[in-house]
Parts: C-alpha cells; structure tokens; sequence
C-alpha cells in the first residue's frame, strides 16, 4: 500500500458527493419536506463540490487522464493558488460542507459521502500530496543549428583496419546467453 | 522475420493487473490476409469478389462471434423486465394489497419491483466472480462449446452490467420507499392501524401545527429507529463507496483501494440479509373472509409482514462463492518451490517453480501471493511455461513496474555486493515463501482450435504466446492449428531476448520439420531514436 495517490480516490468520492448532494437538494425542496431550506443550501453546496471537484489533479508518476472539457475549471481552480493546492484546506472546506446536510433525509446520504472524501483528503494531505494542474504541453522544438543548411563536406572517420575486420567477424559477441537452454528433445 | 521500426504508441501489455493482454484470436471463417491463404482454406468456400458472398460471410462470422453475448444480454433483459412487471402487477392489482396500495400508490410497486430486480442481480453478480468454477466449464470437453466459451470470455463485462444494474435500481428503489414514506403519513389511516408505519398524520411535512414533542420525534428518528430503514441506508452506503472506487481510472492506477472496498461485498451480503426483518410493508392474509372493498372492513383485517425473500434468492450463489473462495484456499495453502531465479533484459524477470499436482493449459494465468511483500495482495501473472511430462517445472515472466514487483524482485534476485567478502561462502539461495493460486482460464487459450490464428502482443504481454509456442515445440502436430502469425511490438530491441531462445528454436524445429509456413513472426519497434544497429536474430 506504499504509494497509493488516495487523492485520487478522494477527487472521485467528493464528485460523487456534490452530484449526491445536489440531486437529494432538488429532491428536498421539490418536494417541500420538512426543512427544505437545508435542501436549498445541499443545492448549493453540492454545485460548489463539484465545480471543484471536477478538474483532476495531475499525477505524481504516470499519465493524467483529464476529464472531458476540464481545462476551464482547471484554470479557475488554479487560480486560487495555495487554497485549492492544499489538501488539507479541502479536507477541511468538505467536512464543513457536509455538516449542514445531515439534518435532512434527503440529504443524508451525500453528507456521508463528502465526510469520507474529507477524511481520504486527510490522508492524501498527510501524506503529502498537493494538486497540480493538468495544462497541454508545449513542444519545445529545438532550434535548428545553423549547420544543418550545408551538408558535412569530409567522410565520417573509420577505426584503422584491424578493427574494422574483427568487428565483421565478431556478430555472435552481442548474443544473449539464456542459462536454461530452450530446446526441441 | 523481420525487425521494422514503427512511429505508433507502444503497446503496453502489462501481466501485472487484470487487463488481459493485446492480442487477437482471427477464427477461420474471417477474410485472411494473405490471398495464398484462400485455397488452403477448403471448408468455407469464399467467393471472390462477389459482394454478397462477403456480406454472407460476415454475417455467419458476426452469428459465430458475437451473436451469443448479445442473445445473453438480451435474455438478461428480458428476464429483469418481467419480473418488474410482475411484481408491480401484483402489488398494483393483488387483493391482499389492496389497503397498502390504496395508501401508499404508486410508490408501493415500484419499491417492490425494484427489489425483486435487485433481488436478482444481487444473486447474479456473484456467479461471474467464481472462477474456477468457469475454468472448469472452459476446460471440460463435455460443457463446453466454442460459443459457450466464447460467452466464458465475457464474465467480466457481465459482472459489471449486473453491477450498474443494482446500482441503478437500488436509486429507484430507495427514492419510492421516500415516498412511501410521505405516503404513510399523509394518508394515515385510522381504519387499518396495523397498516401504518407513521405514528400521526402529517408527520413528514409540517402541513399544520403539532406539538413540540411530537415534532421532536421527528421523521429522521424513525426512520433510523427501523431495521429496515438503519441497514437500507447502510447497503446504499457501502454500494456508493464500492461503486465510486471502481471507476476505469482508479482501477488502473490505484489497484488496491478498487479491490480493498470492493471486498466489502461480504458485509454487503450480511446486511442484505437482515435487510427485511421488521419489514414496514404488511399485508392482509384473510382475503377470503374479507375482500377488498367490504363494509364491515374494521372488524377483522389480519395484518402481517412481508416474509423477507432476498435470502431465497441470494443464499444459493452466496454459497457457491464461498465454497469456491475455500477451494481455492485450500489450493493454494502449500508454497510452491522455486528452482530457478533468472534475470532478463528491460526489466523483466523470469521465474521457475515446481509444485504437486500443478496441472496447466497454455493460456492460463496464476495468481501469486508473496506474504514477504504483503500479505493480502494477489497478483495475476500469465504462465509463460506449462508443465509437461518431461518437465514438470512451470514458469512465469514478471515486468517488474510498481512497488509490488519491485519489492518481490529484491527479494529474489541477489544483490550486487560491494563489501569485500575474505572467504567465498557458498550463499543457500533463500528464496521467499511463495503461494500460488489458480491457473485459471482465459480467452488466449482458444488459440490451438482454429486453423489460422492471429496473436498480436505488445511488450510484456507476449506471455499468453509464448506459452503457446512453448506447447507447439513439444508437441505441434496435435494440435488442430495448421498456421500461426505471430505480431509482437515492443518499445526497446533488447525486449525481444526475452523469448529469442524460444523463437528462434520453433523456427528451427519447424524448417526441420519440412513445415516452414507454420510460424510467421513479425517484429516491431516502437522507440523513436534507436541508437543500436537492428541485428538479424541468427539461427544457425
């Protein structure tokens, strides 16, 4: 379990989490339950959860996977600097956000879940681990030296003859030896 | 054969998890390459050119492949949609229910018929999950047919689409017990008490003035204070963290948080179990005295609860996992003997070992457990080398990638030692306990029953093959196979060492042999800059 990123787990928890929350808010008010104005703030809560949710963050080894159209809350997201970049200001920012949700049934469930992706930040933030964000790469194109324009005017140098007659001769030099031999018997 | 360069992505095929490798099994009846190939094909007659004579042949091809799969999901469809019917029908129509239906609506029918689709999906989302059961159906020759096999390879998906299905059922089965729920209390009737769950009219939304103590007790407590209510809202919980750690992406990076949550199926199953104990829906047992609709309803109406059902469904497969689950513990409780440690090229490390009663087809894959590296983790590795009669040795080629493999591979291989040793001590090679379970079976066995087959491998996940051409050394001509084109790309030259013995002995076996059509090999490199000169592979 050394080098598990639990960010990651915790960014896909917390999405669900908003879209949870916000589906029991439209379901809590729609139906004008008892407290439907904790429905009405789970609406907000969970549209803020998963605005900022939603941009993955980069890996630390390995190919990012970005998720579709991204790039805009990525920028956003960037934006705010050090308070989206720390885990622990997240983690903490959820488990404020969920606490209100627990006073109603609708909202109930997507409480719970944004409390477990507050605690898998926790860790993620222990552990040390920061968001970066996923921006397209640059090709950096070397400049191309002044010398490719004119071609080499002498021969590549050659080693002196002896050399060059044993490299002909010495082909099986390079083989590989497998110690257990593979054979048809 | 032939080394070529290739400015594609590399193919990453890796053993390591449970994607299966790159690779492609052509069966007979499909266009082939090679126009030469056509005439030696003599059973299926294919008529050059002709339009429909194509079309007809890909139909029959499409019928041979790909039919099965769609007939079982549509049979699995089938099968959910008329038991959501059914059970609405009887509820919505069923005289027994007639009282509860006329409180609750709507909401009472599609609880319940959203918990007999769940009910069933719960059962078969476990039957997939037993493999060596489906090793077995693959491996006897009486079970199992081409299509039967074919439709083995499709466990996976199968498991997945029961997975989504409970998924989904479980959002609609909880949003109708909610509005049972408001139903109970907005008609709470006084005629039937038995039959409500709500203590007072009204009690749900604050449509008029209560009491305070009555609106402490509010609809959040009782809703808890009930079996049924406690463990629903527990089953979605852990259903909701298994279902969100099993996305594409942590699978692929993070293996152990997918499989560590979704081992909490078995307290999934526990729950479920006590799920509809204290059950809030009842209904009325003495129809016959008093049928719906009679005027001297309040004297007798008998009221009792609904029997809980999941367990008739769910207990058989819960069963036969569990047997299976010991069956393989059981297995796999011996460790094996490791003979031979060798270390190849890129990374890769190849592995002897010698166990009783190890029995193995080519294209099987094993599930390592090294208690040195961790306890609890299985790791899948293709069989690189079967045992046969005269070798009873079986072999696996591990890429070491990640921390797992890493670690195991420390502890095989003998570290290079910088301090000076004064005497030269004869080491006792102290291999690790290992334990291994399966084999178990996978797609890549088929490759021996066709006439023509294709293997595309990229990288490391030329194992599946390579046990094939280990098994077509000994023994080539009994097997149904008459042509074998072998691709395999990889991203650096010297990955081709891994198997260049092998090669290049089949190759030399089949010339021999006077059958030098048998085995084409095309080989490719993807690294962009390669520095070293392309060596022809000798075998002379």
């Amino acid at each position: 379990m050394g080098k598990i990123e639990w960010a990651m787990w915790a960014n896909e928890q917390a999405l669900a989490a908003g879209l949870i929350l916000l589906t029991g808010g439209i379901v809590g008010v729609a139906g004008q339950f008892r407290g439907w104005e904790f429905a009405s703030y789970a609406i907000a809560a969970g549209f803020f959860v998963c605005m900022l949710e939603y941009p993955r963050s980069k890996r630390a080894k390995g190919t990012s996977v970005e998720r579709t159209g991204q790039y805009c809350f990525t920028v956003c997201v960037k934006a705010f600097g050090p308070v989206t970049r720390n885990y622990y200001v997240r983690a903490f920012l959820h488990a404020a956000l969920c606490v209100p949700g627990g006073f109603m049934l609708a909202t109930v469930l997507g409480c719970v879940c944004l409390g477990i992706a507050s605690l898998i930040y926790l860790a993620a933030a222990v552990r040390g681990e920061h968001w970066e964000p996923i921006l397209p790469r640059k090709d950096t194109r070397k400049p191309v030296a002044e010398s490719i324009k004119s071609p080499p005017q002498n021969p590549p140098p050659r080693p002196p003859p002896e050399i060059r007659r044993k490299q002909a001769k010495d082909v099986e030099g390079a083989a590989y030896d497998n110690p257990i031999a593979v054979t048809d018997e | 054969m032939c080394g070529e360069e290739g400015g594609e992505e590399p193919l990453h095929g890796a053993s390591r998890t449970e994607r299966t490798p790159v690779s492609a099994a052509a069966p007979a009846p499909c266009l082939p390459a090679e126009p030469r190939l056509w005439r030696e094909l003599g059973a299926a007659k294919v008529e050059v050119g002709a339009p429909e004579g194509t079309m007809a042949v890909s139909v029959r091809s499409w019928l041979a492949n790909e039919a099965g799969k769609h007939f079982v999901l549509m049979l699995w469809l089938a099968a959910n949609t008329w038991l959501f019917l059914d059970t609405y029908l009887l509820y919505s129509t069923g005289q027994q229910y007639h009282y509860l239906y006329q409180m609750l609506g709507l909401g009472l029918c599609i609880s319940r018929a959203s918990a007999s689709v769940l009910n069933l999906n719960c059962s078969l989302v476990l039957l997939p999950m037993c493999r060596s059961l489906l090793t077995f159906i693959r491996g006897s020759h009486t079970m199992s047919t081409r299509r039967m096999r074919r439709l083995l390879d499709k466990s996976k998906s199968f498991h997945v689409t029961c997975g989504v299905a409970i998924c989904i059922f479980s959002a609609v089965h909880v949003s109708a017990h909610l509005m049972n729920v408001v139903n109970f209390s907005a008609s709470f009737s006084e005629d039937f008490p038995d039959l409500n769950l709500a203590r007072y009219k009204g009690e749900v939304r604050h449509k008029h003035k209560v009491t305070k103590e009555k609106k402490n007790q509010g609809f959040f407590c009782f809703r808890f204070s009930s079996v049924p209510g406690l463990s629903g809202v527990l089953l979605v919980l852990i259903l909701l963290l298994m279902f969100i750690s099993s996305s594409h992406c942590i699978r692929v990076c993070n293996y152990e948080i997918f499989w560590y949550t979704h081992n909490l199926f078995i307290i999934f199953y526990i729950i479920l179990m006590v799920h509809m104990v204290g059950g809030a829906l009842k209904y009325q047992t003495n129809t016959e005295a008093h049928p719906p609709g009679c005027l001297s309803s309040q004297l007798a109406v008998l009221v009792l609860c609904l029997c809980a059902q999941t367990w008739l469904w769910v207990s058989g497969p819960l069963c036969l996992y569990c047997v299976e689950r010991l069956f393989r513990y059981i297995r796999s409780s011996h460790p094996v003997t490791i003979v031979t440690v060798i270390r190849h090229p890129c990374d890769v490390v190849e592995l002897r070992m010698l166990k009783k009663n190890f029995r193995a087809r080519p294209g099987q894959y094993i599930l390592l457990n090294c208690p040195g590296v961790s306890s609890f983790e299985n790791h899948p590795f293709t069989l690189t080398a079967c045992p046969t009669e005269n070798k009873e040795t079986f072999g696996i080629h591990l890429r070491i990638v990640g921390d797992w493999t890493e670690h195991f591979a420390h502890l095989l291989l003998p570290q290079p030692r910088a301090a000076l040793e004064i005497l030269p001590v004869v080491h006792q090679r102290r291999y690790p306990t290992l334990y291994v379970d399966g084999p178990f079976g996978s797609p890549s066995e088929e490759v021996f029953n066709y006439d023509v087959s294709l293997c595309i491998a990229g990288g490391i996940g030329v194992t599946p093959f390579a046990c094939v051409l280990d098994a077509l050394i000994e023994r080539w001509k009994s097997f149904r196979l008459q042509r074998l084109y072998f691709v395999w790309v990889c991203r650096e030259l010297q990955s081709f060492y891994w198997f260049a013995e092998l090669l290049c002995a089949l190759h030399e076996k089949l010339w021999k042999e006077n059958r030098p059509d048998y085995l084409n090999v095309k080989l490719y490199v993807t690294q962009k800059d390669c520095q070293q000169p392309v060596e022809s592979f000798s075998h002379g």
